[in-house]
Parts: C-alpha cells; sequence; structure tokens
C-alpha cells in the first residue's frame, strides 16, 4: 500500500507538468493580452502605443516565450505563484480569501448533498416501485433537470418577493461572525447541493439495486439477518463506491466551477476570479488557478483511491 | 387678535420652513453602492475605468472639478484651486490654490504636490505609465511659483484647456512619496480627498470613512461609505431592491428601473440624462468597396435612426440620435441642423431609396455580402448589431455578423481584420477635442479603426482645438461633423447611450450627468436616514 501511495504521488508530477505546458501554451494563442484588456476597452479617446509598451515590458510579456515559461516554472518550484497581471497583487493573497469561500461553499454543498443522496437513493432502492421510490425519482430527476444558477435565481427572486429580503452581498468569514457568514452561504449551498444529490441519489440508488440483488445479499437474508444490518453492513459498503466517486469529483469541481451560481449570490469565490482573470488575459493569475485546480483534482482522485482500497479489500493494488 | 395672527403667522413660517429643514442636509450614515468592477489599480493617472473612480475618488481632489449640481457635466467649479486666471495670450493658465488643505497622513497640500502630479501625468518618468499624456500635448511645463501658485505653459493656445483639467482621474497626489517611488500610488492611497481609507478586500468591498480634518468645513455629510463590487447586473438590481445598496453609479437598463420603480415606488427616484457614451461603426477604409465613400454613406443612410432610437431606448441603454457631441450639451448640433446629415433625415424611404442608388452607382449589386464584427458584450452591442443588420437588409445588404470575445477584441481589429466593426468611445467630459480625437487621421490617431487618413479633417480639429471664442468654434465643429458623418461617411455613429440611475429616495445631493466618471467624490452626498 505505502508504495502503491507513494507511486500516485510521484505520478502527479508529469501530469501537474503537462498541465502547466498546456495552459501556458493555450493562454499565449487565445487573442489579446492583459495590456489590451487593460487599456483599449474602455473606450479611452487617447490611446498610446508607448503606454502600452512600458506595461508590456513591466510585466515581462516582451521577454521571449521559452524565457517566460522558464521563470515561471521556477517560480513554481519555490511555491512562488509571483503577481497578478491585473492587480500587481500577490497571487497568494488574490487567491487566500475567495479560497476560503470557495471550500467552505464546497464543504456545505458537498454536505447538503451527501445527507441528502445516500438516504434517499437507499430509501428509493429498498421500497423500489412504490410511490416512495416514484417521489425521490421526481425530486432527483427536477434536481438533475434545474441549474443550480437558475434554483439561485429562483430563490432570490422569492427572497425579494414574498420577504422583501436578500441575503449579505458582502462575505463575513465564519470565524469573524458565524451568524452572517451562514446566513449568506446557505442559499447558495441549498442551490448547488440539490442539484449535486440529485446525481448521488440516482447513483446510490442503482448501485444500491444493483448490490442487493448480489448473491451475498440472498445468503445475508437467508441467514436471517436484520435487513437494518444487511444494508449497513453488506450493501452500502459496496454500493456506496461509485457514489463516493462521484462526490469527490463534484467537490473538486465546486472549488472553482461555480462561475454563475457565484455570480448571482455575488460570492467572491474561486469560480468569479477564474473567469475574470481568463477574461482579462491575466496569465499568471489563470495559469496559478488553473494548476490549483489540477492538483486538487489529483489530490481528490489520490484519497479516492485510497478510500477505494479501504472500503473494498477484494481491490488490490501492485 | 393680534396673539392670533401671530400665532398664524409663525405656523406658517413653520409650515414654510418644513420642505427647508428636509433639504438640509444631513450628518451621518454609510452610504453603500455596488461598484460593477474592480480597480486594477489605485492610480488614477495610469487607469482608465470607472471600476477606479467610483470607490477610489472620494479618497481624492482634483485641481478643478465639474460642478457637481450641473446636470450637463461640463461646468468647471473650484476644488484645489478656488480660482483661475488665463493670459491674454491664452497660453499661461495661473491657479491659485486653497490654503490650509491637509493630506490624510496630516502634511500640509502645496503647488508642489500639483506640480508633481501633473509632471507625472503629462511627463511620466522613463517606465511609469500615463494614460492621458497624449491629452496634454499642448502643455509645455507646470511651474510652481510658490506654495499656493501652480502655473501652465501651453504651447499655443487652446479652447479645451479648462475642460482636461477637470478630468476626475486626475488625483493630487503627495510630492514627496511620488519623488520616492513614482509607483507608489498604484497599491497605496492617500489623497485629501473628504474620505480616508479603511480597507479593501479583494474582490469584495472598499471601504471609506469621513475625514474629519477636510478643507471643505462641514463636509462630507456621510460618515463613510461602503463600494461592493457586484459584476451581475441582476445582483446589483437584487441589492437595491433588497434595500442592501442605496445607488449604483454607472446605470441600470430601462427594464432594471421600471422592475425597481415597480417594487420599491416612492422609495425609488429616477435620475436619467444623455450619457457620453456610444458605439460607432468602424468602416475599414483598406477594404473594398468601403474605400468609397458613396457605399459608406450608403450604410449610414440604411439606418432609420429616429425609429430605432424610440423602439431600441425600449430594451437597451441607447436613446438618442447623436452626431460627435452628446445630444443637448453646448457644442452638440441642434436636431433640425443634425437632421440634415446622411443617415439622419427623418424620411426613412427616401433615406433608404438614396441608398439603393448610391450602392447601384458604386457597383455594389444587390444582396452583397460583408462581415459585421462586434464584440462579445450583451448591452448594448447585441441589440445594436441585430438593429443594424436588419437595417442594412432593407436596402439590399447581405450582412453577416461575427461575435468576438470582449478581451480579444480590439486585438483583433487593431490588425485591421475587418471590414466593418462596432468601435466605442466613453468619456469623462462633453468636450470636442476628446470626442472628436477618434476620428483623426490613422497616422495621428492609431485608435482610428476606419484606418483613413484625411488632412482636411485633422486641420478642422486643430482648428477648433485652438479657437477660444465658442460661437466659432461651435462652427469648425458642425463642419467637422458634417466632414466625418456626411461628406466622407468616414464612422457611423449608431445611437447616444442613455443612463438611467434609479437609486434609494434616501440619497441626496446627488446629481446625475452625461458621464458615469464624473461625481463620485461623495462630498455633497447625504441620506435622508
Amino acid at each position: 500500500m505505502g508504495y502503491y501511495i507513494l507511486k500516485r504521488l510521484l505520478a502527479m508530477v508529469p501530469t501537474l507538468l503537462g498541465v502547466a505546458v498546456l495552459i501556458f501554451i493555450l493562454l499565449r494563442v487565445v487573442p489579446g493580452d492583459v495590456v489590451e484588456a487593460r487599456f483599449l476597452t474602455q473606450g479611452s479617446q487617447f490611446q498610446s502605443q508607448e503606454l502600452m509598451d512600458i506595461e508590456r515590458k513591466k510585466l515581462g510579456l516582451d521577454q521571449p516565450l521559452w524565457k517566460q515559461f522558464t521563470t515561471w516554472m521556477a517560480g513554481l518550484a519555490r511555491f512562488d505563484f509571483g503577481l497578478s497581471m491585473w492587480t500587481g497583487s500577490p497571487i497568494t493573497e488574490e487567491i487566500k480569501l475567495r479560497f476560503a469561500l470557495s471550500l467552505q461553499l464546497a464543504i456545505m454543498a458537498s454536505t447538503i448533498a451527501t445527507l441528502l443522496a445516500i438516504p434517499l437513493g437507499i430509501l428509493a432502492a429498498v421500497k423500489q416501485d412504490t410511490w416512495v421510490d416514484y417521489a425521490v425519482r421526481v425530486f432527483s430527476i427536477a434536481g438533475l433537470a434545474t441549474p443550480s444558477f437558475w434554483l439561485g435565481i429562483l430563490m432570490i427572486l422569492t427572497m425579494l418577493i414574498v420577504f422583501k429580503w436578500v441575503p449579505p452581498m458582502v462575505f463575513t468569514p465564519f470565524w469573524v461572525d458565524p451568524w452572517q457568514n451562514l446566513v449568506q452561504l446557505i442559499w447558495p449551498a441549498l442551490a448547488v447541493g440539490y442539484r449535486y444529490s440529485a446525481v448521488g441519489t440516482r447513483m446510490m440508488r442503482s448501485a444500491m439495486l444493483e448490490v442487493l440483488r448480489e448473491d451475498y445479499i440472498r445468503t445475508a437474508r437467508a441467514k436471517g439477518l436484520w435487513t437494518k444490518l444487511i444494508l449497513s453492513r453488506h450493501a452500502l459498503k459496496n454500493a456506496i463506491l461509485p457514489v463516493l466517486t462521484i462526490i469527490s469529483l463534484e467537490f473538486a469541481f465546486l472549488l472553482g466551477g461555480l462561475v454563475v451560481t457565484e455570480q448571482v449570490f455575488n460570492l467572491n469565490g474561486l469560480g468569479m476570479l477564474f473567469v475574470e482573470a481568463i477574461a482579462r488575459r491575466d496569465y499568471t493569475l489563470t495559469q496559478a488557478l488553473v494548476m490549483l485546480v489540477a492538483t486538487v483534482f489529483l489530490l481528490v482522485n489520490f484519497f479516492v483511491d485510497i478510500a477505494y482500497a479501504w472500503l473494498d479489500p477484494r481491490i488490490r493494488y501492485r | 387678535m393680534r396673539d392670533t395672527r401671530r400665532l398664524l403667522a409663525l405656523a406658517f413660517a413653520f409650515l414654510l420652513a418644513l420642505p427647508l429643514h428636509a433639504q438640509t442636509p444631513r450628518n451621518g450614515g454609510e452610504l453603500v453602492f455596488p461598484v460593477p468592477s474592480e480597480p486594477p489599480s489605485y492610480d488614477g493617472h495610469r487607469e482608465e475605468t470607472f471600476g477606479l473612480i467610483h470607490p477610489i475618488a472620494p479618497f481624492y481632489n482634483t485641481l478643478l472639478r465639474v460642478d457637481p449640481n450641473d446636470k450637463g457635466g461640463t461646468k468647471p467649479y473650484p476644488s484645489l484651486a478656488e480660482s483661475w486666471t488665463v493670459s491674454p495670450d491664452g497660453k499661461t493658465y495661473t491657479f491659485k490654490l486653497r490654503k490650509g488643505v491637509k493630506f490624510h497622513d496630516g502634511s500640509e497640500m502645496t503647488s508642489k504636490d500639483v506640480k508633481a502630479s501633473y509632471d507625472k501625468i503629462i511627463f511620466p518618468a522613463p517606465g511609469v505609465g500615463s494614460t492621458r499624456k497624449g491629452q496634454y500635448a499642448d502643455v509645455e511645463k507646470v511651474e510652481a511659483p510658490d506654495a499656493l501658485t501652480v502655473v501652465f505653459r501651453l504651447k499655443e493656445k487652446s479652447g479645451s484647456f479648462i475642460s482636461s483639467l477637470l478630468s476626475p482621474y486626475n488625483f493630487i497626489y503627495k510630492a514627496e512619496i511620488l519623488a520616492k517611488d513614482p509607483h507608489w500610488y498604484e497599491k497605496n492611497i492617500m489623497g485629501t480627498g473628504p474620505f480616508t481609507f479603511v480597507e479593501h478586500v479583494k474582490g469584495s468591498h472598499v471601504v471609506g470613512k469621513k475625514n474629519p480634518n477636510y478643507w471643505d468645513k462641514g463636509k462630507p455629510y456621510l460618515d463613510g461609505f461602503r463600494a461592493i463590487f457586484i459584476s451581475s447586473s441582476s445582483a446589483q438590481v437584487a441589492a437595491v431592491r433588497g434595500e442592501r445598496a442605496h445607488i449604483q453609479f454607472r446605470g441600470f437598463t430601462p427594464k432594471d428601473r421600471d422592475t425597481l420603480k415597480e417594487a420599491l415606488g416612492d422609495k425609488i427616484t429616477v435620475q436619467e440624462s444623455a450619457w457620453d457614451c456610444i458605439l460607432m461603426v468602424a468602416i475599414n477604409h483598406e477594404k473594398k468597396p468601403f474605400d468609397d465613400k458613396r457605399v459608406r454613406r450608403a450604410l449610414s443612410l440604411a439606418l432609420d435612426r429616429h425609429t430605432g432610437s424610440k423602439a431600441l431606448s425600449q430594451i437597451a441603454i441607447v436613446k438618442h440620435v447623436a452626431g460627435v457631441q452628446v445630444p443637448g450639451t453646448p457644442f452638440a448640433t441642434p436636431p433640425e441642423e443634425l437632421n440634415k446629415l446622411a443617415g439622419y433625415w427623418t424620411d426613412a424611404a427616401k433615406s433608404r431609396a438614396e441608398a439603393k442608388r448610391l450602392l447601384k452607382e458604386a457597383g455594389v449589386p444587390e444582396g452583397f455580402s460583408f462581415t459585421f464584427k462586434n464584440r462579445g458584450i450583451p448591452m448594448p452591442y447585441e441589440p445594436l448589431g441585430v438593429w443594424m443588420i436588419d437595417q442594412w437588409r432593407q436596402v439590399g445588404l447581405n450582412v453577416k455578423q461575427e461575435v468576438i470575445e470582449a478581451a480579444a477584441y480590439y486585438g483583433v481589429i487593431r490588425k485591421g481584420d475587418f471590414e466593418a466593426a462596432m468601435d466605442f468611445q466613453c468619456g469623462y467630459i462633453v468636450e470636442p477635442d476628446l470626442d472628436m480625437y477618434k476620428f483623426l487621421s490613422t497616422d495621428r490617431n492609431p485608435a482610428n479603426y476606419g484606418r483613413y487618413k484625411d488632412p482636411v479633417l485633422d486641420q478642422l480639429y486643430d482648428q477648433q482645438s485652438r479657437e477660444t471664442n465658442v460661437e466659432k468654434r461651435k462652427q469648425i465643429v458642425r463642419q467637422f461633423e458634417k466632414r466625418v458623418l456626411d461628406e466622407e461617411a468616414h464612422y457611423l455613429m449608431t445611437l447616444q447611450w442613455h443612463r438611467i440611475i434609479p437609486h434609494s429616495s434616501k440619497v441626496k445631493g446627488w446629481t446625475i450627468t452625461p458621464s458615469h466618471y464624473l461625481n463620485n467624490t461623495l462630498d455633497t452626498v447625504w441620506l435622508t436616514q
């Protein structure tokens, strides 16, 4: 197992290197750069090539691409992401606050999704083809069909029209004011969590149905074991594997992928930062964010694989 | 009897005093406003976005400002300079500064600071970027003969120099700091403005609090302000509707205004104005058949601006039929005269018939196809693009629209890789020098994407720029306008933007202007509760 863990960890290095090369090239292929985005898009009457040249020099954009790449890689090796080309501030500073918000939202949404998906999925499987199953299926299919941002808009409009109230527009960290923090984040967490639970519920139901038809479950029943015990000890442990994968990957996605939901609730998260960084051609910030998300995905995958081994002893790694 | 009269007189006087009292500025409160974008840096001399002006301007003063009560947004008003004189030859401007103005660090503001700030804008040191350097090309030098006098010496007399000093971006910085590090103000804030800096949480908000030592005694009225960065327009509307914010200073759409008014009734006050922003069509003179002015005129004649204005103003932030100046402003051409220009005729059928005739004469076949490049921004690029394509279709042109992502757009347009493309201009003040610079020959202004050279036009520009007699200058502006929009049809104007600010009725002391860059110092703003 130790060898496997080491091997998986080392395998991350070439993957991350590949991501780094890809994002570096892709960003430079796309037309426009940060200087154009900054000085040509505001409809100004006086545009100066001299000013643009000064800014490009200041940002190192006048350097050959290989030099820009090696400078960036040397920084990465020291865990130094450099400065944002748009604001000039350290990238760690730009990401820090947003990461805290996105992480908390991802945790809250994942918790809501897990708390809904696992019991509902089991219930639907156990009560297959009864009204309970149908109700769960309708609930989960509605969740799949409803984009979380749209649900968010509905929530905001309902709160505005019925209660003449909207959630706070400014993020307050949990450790500063837990109540304010939860009042702001619970709504997007519910909107995202519901959508995300729908996938889990469907997966949980089908995996559970499959496992419940296995021979070892029939044997357990024949032995006269309690249904509760059969479900929790024998069925759930095996059925939960695909659900775990989905929940984990969704968690990684939530960290940087909630762009529209963040816009709807005005959340200062990584998703919005990502889109702004791309729109502004902030190469250094975009590169750092891509590397961050790629690392999170790799780590989540890594932990899922470890969890697989722990949950299912039949899985053997060499 | 006499007592009763006295009582009645007192009661009458009290009633008369009531509305006056209601309009007396009240001290206190925090103004909360959403800002649709965030400042890239804090340096006004370097940036060119309302994302900087809205949250950062309250920390600074400028030498002059636009009168905060002038709806036209063009009237010069004293700020750090309390008065000024112009020499008889029109080349020397002398400004007397206020006494006792202090920076937020407690040090006194003097002419050295004004000189250092303007030197940074006009003659930036190597490696220092100044966005508005080109605007002051006529300035020979800035002098500070004594602590309270600043002198600007010009190479040529100018009809617009005072207007150029009204720029809300020209913050006065501290000379000592600039001498040590000309980039210091990119990441730090320290001015003489009515508010002092408290915090900027990246991506979230900027907070300012009342400057107790502000030179304009009794101001500001607010205890502070909070600028919240909200990029989504629906979230901005929700913030105002849910009374989490008082005002958004850039502007809302007609639909947003109606929604807010319907939901909040008297709690919302709406201020509207023509907006000093306009989308134009750059026609690439280097591509055939657009090198032929008959074709360019036909493109303009095809647009029924008057009907378009009525329809589009219902759904988009555009409204006014305009020439090269914002309608209703001092140098704008009156409608009856403007309507004589090609594309401005009130008889659309006649205009289209003339467009078809010109196209035929120029050898452009029926159904001629070309690509119109548009910028990937929904409002108002999208509705205007759709409208124009429909208008051109009605004179037999088959136009394909290609939408390019916003940040990549100007990279494409600058290379000249287009036939016709949407172009954009937005100003901080309505001033011919600023608004007409766009149309100068491409060797004088690389931002002229029409890629033409027109020495006659350049000469007219210079003439009006040097003319200090307003009436004479107006006449030259008219000639310039006729040439650029009618005779040569170098550029096509679409419709002038229309600025709509629905704000909480609690907000007082703020007047809309045609520019969303103006009136953001917040010193005159107060809240009723």
